[in-house]
């Protein structure tokens, strides 16, 4: 059985505005990207060759890949330049007070 | 009215070129503002320059374009970015110009680089995507081939396989890469004279309004219907003022010639002289002139109420006033004495082949043209809103571009205000004229002697990089 369920990830309160940061969710590395729109978490790993995106760098909306430096939009995942044409994973984020969560979907083993 | 076309000068005729608009001069305005300019805007220096048709097939032709593929942008100096585009090490700017890419990179906390955009194994282009990006070493997607920031090769894979490669053969390509003003230049063209040479004048005239104290406030980078040279010359002058923007205040404007790399405009804001207009269609703003009230009604672009112009003093000097109280408080510097010119006047200087600076506080910007891509018809504007950075403070990371297709109008875009429909206007003729160009039997376009000398300056320069004489110097 799968379904949805919020992980809350409490280190997460404090990414600065233009700043990532690297968290692992049940084996899963995902990358949380604070730009000027919010929040929004994509998979740490380029889709072209499986760098971790948390060592590039993000500027405004993209991340960069820090091995052939392919961006991808993380408002929505888009792959933007090649060599990378597979889009980025995007988890739904909510942030509140207690800090930040992602919708991730869980098998029934979890 | 008659219309004479004589290129030889008639006996007892005024030198040509030296004819001007009636009405004060921009130096006349100058001379009567409250708060006088610093020196370099009190110069005047122009030089007739011909009056020969520009051909049109320099704007057209396929063969013209690859000339300058060829012989211009391999071997002028441009910007590519401004140097807070690499704040860290690592940081890079792809600049693509025609057929050519160049990455930019800060490979030092002191030290920013330049490297064709090409591996050296088999030549393929190393970073896909233009503008900033971020690489803390540079791998070929092809083959893996790897390089240091610093251009330096890292990595081979199957190195035993390439015993015939090493540093000197197959590090990345350099391009020279020097700065100013707070942008960083490149040239692809490894014997090119060093970028001061091409300054002129600017670095001695922007020490009174350094460019490195600015910030960008908006990037907007637009494709436009025409070849380069079109675009780029719908901003050098200002007599098409009173046609495209329906305004009155293009007649008086000063153009200066400071050599075969740098020319200028001085444009007065706040004032415009009726007997400027004495030969144009209609009488409007000559009969009745346009009152104070009307002049200062332009500080509602800014949100502020024009109030009413004080007995004894110009709508010039209000404007100037309440724009430094304006801008004084939005970008918390104190601008109490800083010139009425400074702070009103549209002053663009043009740096061959394709760049415009704007020292005004008012009227803030950069400009680059190019061509886009490989298409003759067809070309890249960026305009860079640069707003002055306070005494002290750091430059923040700067906006990414906002892009614009030719369907798509200036007024889109957030934040650019009041200057949105005058790019529209200025943007709008293009595809006309390009159009123009080529169902006319009439081989060229017709430059006049004063306002349009800047374009041909900027025609005989590219002369002589066509026929490599400016290398040759």
């Amino acid at each position: 059985m799968t379904g949805q369920q919020w992980h809350r990830i409490a280190s997460a309160l404090d990414i600065a505005k233009g700043k990532t940061l690297c968290v692992e969710v049940n084996g899963r590395e995902i990358l949380l990207c604070h730009i000027a729109d919010g929040v929004f978490a994509v998979d740490n790993l380029c889709t072209h060759a499986a760098a971790r995106l948390c060592e590039g760098k993000l500027k405004g909306h993209r991340i960069l890949c820090p091995l052939h430096g392919a961006a991808f939009d993380v408002r929505n995942g888009s792959a933007l330049t090649r060599p990378a044409s597979v889009p980025l994973a995007t988890y739904p984020v909510r942030v509140d007070e207690d800090g930040i969560s992602l919708l991730l979907t869980v098998s029934g083993d979890d | 009215m008659s219309i004479t076309g004589s290129k030889s000068q008639p006996p007892g005729a005024a030198r040509l070129g030296a004819a001007r608009a009636s009405g004060p001069s921009v130096a006349d305005t100058l001379a009567s503002d409250d708060f006088p300019p610093p020196p370099p805007l009190l110069e005047s220096r122009y030089v007739f320059l011909g009056d020969e048709d520009i051909a049109f097939e320099r704007y057209t032709s396929p063969e013209f374009f690859q000339r300058e593929l060829r012989e211009l942008w391999p071997r002028a100096w441009q910007w590519a970015c401004r140097e807070e585009h690499l704040p860290e090490v690592g940081d890079t700017y792809v600049y693509d110009i025609g057929p050519y890419s160049v990455i930019v990179v800060r490979s030092a906390a002191d030290t920013i680089q330049a490297f064709l955009n090409s591996c050296t194994h088999r030549g393929t282009r190393l970073l896909a995507g233009e503008g900033s990006g971020y690489s803390p070493a540079f791998t070929c997607p092809f083959h893996g081939w790897s390089w240091e920031i610093s251009g330096s090769i890292r990595n081979v894979p199957g190195r035993w396989d390439f015993p015939h490669v090493d540093h000197a053969t197959h590090d990345l390509q350099s391009v020279r890469c020097e700065r100013w003003g707070g942008f960083v230049f490149i040239n692809i063209d490894p014997n090119a004279k060093p970028l001061a040479q091409y300054l002129d004048v600017l670095p001695e005239h922007f020490q009174h309004f350094p460019l490195e104290r600015r910030r960008i406030r908006l990037h907007v980078q637009k494709t436009l219907p025409c070849n380069w040279k079109a675009a780029q010359e719908a901003f050098m002058e200002a007599y098409h003022n009173f046609e495209t923007h329906d305004s009155p205040n293009g007649g008086n404007t000063q153009y200066d010639i400071f050599g075969k790399y740098v020319s200028r405009f001085i444009h007065n804001i706040g004032n415009y002289s009726p007997e400027s207009l004495d030969d144009y269609p209609g009488e409007k703003w000559r009969k009745p002139p346009m009152t104070d009230a009307e002049m200062v009604a332009f500080l509602a672009v800014y949100g502020l109420d024009p109030g009413s112009v004080p007995q004894g003093r110009t709508a010039r000097a209000h404007i100037a006033q309440a724009l430094r109280r304006y801008f004084g408080e939005t970008l918390g510097m104190d601008f109490s004495t800083v010139s009425d010119c400074l702070m009103l006047d549209s002053i663009e200087y043009h740096l061959f082949p394709n760049m415009f600076f704007f020292p005004g506080i008012n009227i803030p910007m950069a400009y680059r043209f190019r061509p886009n891509g490989m298409d003759v018809d067809s070309s890249i504007f960026d305009v860079l809103i640069l707003e002055p950075v306070p005494d002290g403070a750091e430059h923040p990371v700067p906006p990414e571009p906002v892009k614009l297709v030719v369907e798509q109008s200036y007024t889109e875009v957030e934040g650019i205000g009041w200057l949105g429909p005058v790019y529209d206007q200025d943007t709008g003729n293009l595809a006309l004229q390009q159009q123009g160009f080529k169902t006319s039997r009439k081989q060229g376009l017709t430059l006049g002697n004063y306002q349009e000398s800047r374009i041909r300056r900027v025609h005989l320069t590219l002369d002589e990089f066509m026929s490599g004489a400016a290398a040759m110097e």
